[in-house]
């Protein structure tokens, strides 16, 4: 730690958080923390100095954990996300009764589409359920983005975006996620799980994807005490000196242990195909193969998991039919993903077997055109529902790279405008 | 700390020698006003500031005092580079931060002496906090206790010596359990860029 390191440290106080480590509540909030670039301070509650100096006394009562004490002193116990996101002044309603875009999401595609959009003098909104960055928000470093010849974090990179966002115009609706759409004349309207209605007059759903669950007996009991799905920055610190466990062949995976191996003592990334090079730029193979502390498996996957209150151990079963164990303060896994888009469905929307939304001639080749009730085919981007537009991981066909995203979200926005027009009216 | 070093620079000096001090900073080309209080001093920062800026509040009890430092991080007013830098790896955006650190659109901060000649002086460990002042800063505005006015240059340096340095060194102790020393010295004679550096000289004993 340098002293350019104190000088930079916030003068005020963030938010202190009080929990086990066992905790799955307290890492959501951990989680919800720091991917919204919140400063917070981890108490353990078997920390009992710290335990004292911050709520004054030295035994709280399982039942209030999590506690959680806002910067304005508010103390919420036992605390859940979204009275923190409330109580942290991040819960907003829409400023405008209509928008011209309402865009689900703020990744890397929805952040773009709305850059270009507010920047071209649309009235633009965006939706988000956690925090900006999408999946790429969690990236360490992603070394071959366009114009960062050393690299950009995915924080970095959400922070700019955001800042870039919002100072074209356009607003940002954080901390809740989309809970349905619903057609209202040509116009679309988005309710959020608090209650929070957008009226746009087209939709762009950027809502990508979430991590595919790791089918293995115990493992969803565990989560936030060991195990994590995605490697959110919130755990790198805690790895420090420990035996990490990342799962996955992708990008994600890679990222992952280039972040950790920083941190743990012994990284083993566990890949279930043969060859990594299939799914991983090389960049990341070559970086991976230059660290000392990590291993990597191919043909191996988790059969089981081992615990006591925390993850223990995880047990590994091998393409050549062998088994072992492998002791595991920490697994994280990172096996790709499934579309968001429960919140979608009933209306109407096509997707495919997988999730995935149709757009552009995929809906024509497929036929999954009924009731279209238009004279012109579907643009590129936009899915069955005329002016209801689909961009990033999501998409049914889409690359799955953050640039590729960022390209599909800044291309939607002049077929936006080719529906605007066609909607005519201000 | 001695007792002499106290009696000379902790003194609280009139508002009249406070607005001779400011004629003398604005003939040396630095901005200058003169509010009666540390909340007069944050209202008129809150004023100096448009809203989406990018600042940075460099580690000041002053600011702390006064409430700037909250205004900055905390208000949602202002694009706040500490809470952006506390986030950041410490390793692989080492190059990043120092980047951002080094200049932004507004630096908020203080001094450590005064001159009535119109000179600033700010002692600094790390260096850090001195490179945006001079230049890196597209505009830089320091809080200033009516404690902190020296005669001249000699007297200055001793403050920084013999009054700064031992009240800097316990914070140093107490907040990062490592000492402080002034390791790098600023002075601020004249300012050739019209209003980039704004002295806000307060009726109040603040800061060290």
């Amino acid at each position: 730690v340098s002293l350019f390191d104190y000088d930079t440290r916030p003068a005020t106080p963030g938010v202190v958080l009080v929990d086990t480590a066992m905790s799955s509540a307290a890492y959501r909030i951990r989680d919800f923390l720091s991917r919204n670039s919140y400063q917070y301070e981890w108490v353990d509650a078997g920390d009992t100095e710290r335990v004292r100096a911050v709520l004054g006394t030295a035994e709280p009562d399982a039942a209030s954990l999590p506690i959680c004490i806002l910067p304005d002193g508010t103390k919420l116990s036992p605390a859940t996300l979204e009275e923190v996101a409330a109580g942290l002044g991040m819960v907003s309603g829409p400023a405008r009764p209509e928008y011209d875009l309402t865009i689900v999401g703020a990744g890397p595609a929805g952040l773009a589409a709305a850059v270009y959009a507010a920047s071209e003098g649309l009235r633009t909104a965006v939706v988000e359920a956690v925090a900006p960055g999408g999946q790429a928000g969690t990236t360490s470093m992603i070394e071959n983005y366009l114009g960062f010849p050393n690299g950009i974090s995915g924080s970095e990179l959400a922070t700019r975006a955001v800042a870039q966002a919002r100072r074209f115009g356009a607003e940002l609706l954080l901390a809740r996620p989309l809970v349905g759409i619903s057609r209202e004349d040509a116009r679309y309207r988005a309710e959020l799980s608090d209650g929070t209605e957008v009226l746009g007059r087209t939709l762009l759903l950027a809502s990508g994807v979430e991590w595919r669950r790791l089918e293995v007996p115990g493992i969803d009991e565990l989560l936030g005490a060991g195990v994590y799905y995605g490697a959110g920055p919130s755990e790198a610190l805690g790895c420090t000196q420990s035996q990490v466990v990342v799962v996955g062949g992708g990008n994600s995976a890679g990222q992952a242990v280039v972040r950790f191996a920083r941190y743990a003592a012994q990284v083993t990334l566990l890949v279930r195909g043969t060859d990594l090079a299939a799914s991983m730029s090389k960049y990341l193979i070559d970086a991976i193969t230059a660290i000392a502390n990590v291993e990597v498996r191919t043909g191996t996957q988790v059969t089981g998991v081992k615990a006591d209150g925390r993850l223990q151990e995880v047990a590994l079963s091998s393409s050549d039919g062998s088994s072992a164990s492998l002791r595991a303060d920490a697994l994280f896994i990172c096996i790709g993903g499934e579309p968001r888009t429960d919140a979608v469905r009933g209306t109407g929307l096509a997707i495919d077997d997988a999730g995935y939304v149709l757009t552009g001639g995929d809906l024509t080749s497929l036929a999954r055109l009924d009731g279209w009730g238009l004279p012109r085919q579907p643009l590129p981007l936009e899915t069955n529902l005329p002016g209801l537009f689909a961009a990033g991981d999501v998409r049914r066909g889409s690359t799955k790279r953050c640039a590729a995203a960022v390209g599909e979200g800044s291309m939607s926005v002049a077929l936006v405008h080719q529906r605007l027009a066609e909607l005519g009216g201000e | 700390m001695s007792e002499h070093a106290a009696a000379e620079f902790a003194q609280l000096k009139s508002l009249d020698h406070l607005a001779s001090v400011a004629v003398a900073l604005e003939s040396n080309g630095i901005r200058a006003f003169v509010v009666p209080s540390g909340a007069e001093a944050r209202s008129l920062v809150g004023s100096l500031i448009p809203r989406g800026s990018e600042v940075f509040n460099n580690t000041s009890r002053t600011l702390e005092s006064i409430g700037v430092a909250d205004d900055i991080e905390r208000s949602g007013r202002y694009e706040p580079l500490r809470l952006r830098l506390f986030q950041m790896d410490r390793e692989m955006q080492a190059r990043e931060m120092r980047i951002l650190a080094a200049a932004p659109e507004y630096v908020v901060g203080s001094v450590h002496a005064v001159t009535e000649t119109g000179s600033l002086l700010v002692a600094s460990a790390s260096g850090s906090q001195l490179g945006p002042i001079v230049s890196g800063a597209e505009h830089a505005i320091l809080v200033i206790g009516g404690q902190k006015i020296v005669p001249d240059l000699d007297a200055g340096i001793r403050r920084l010596y013999e009054y700064s340095l031992p009240l800097e060194d316990r914070r140093a102790r107490e907040a990062y359990g490592v000492s402080s020393g002034v390791n790098n010295i600023l002075v601020m004679n004249r300012v050739v860029a019209p209003n980039r550096v704004t002295a806000i000289l307060v009726h109040e004993v603040l800061g060290f």
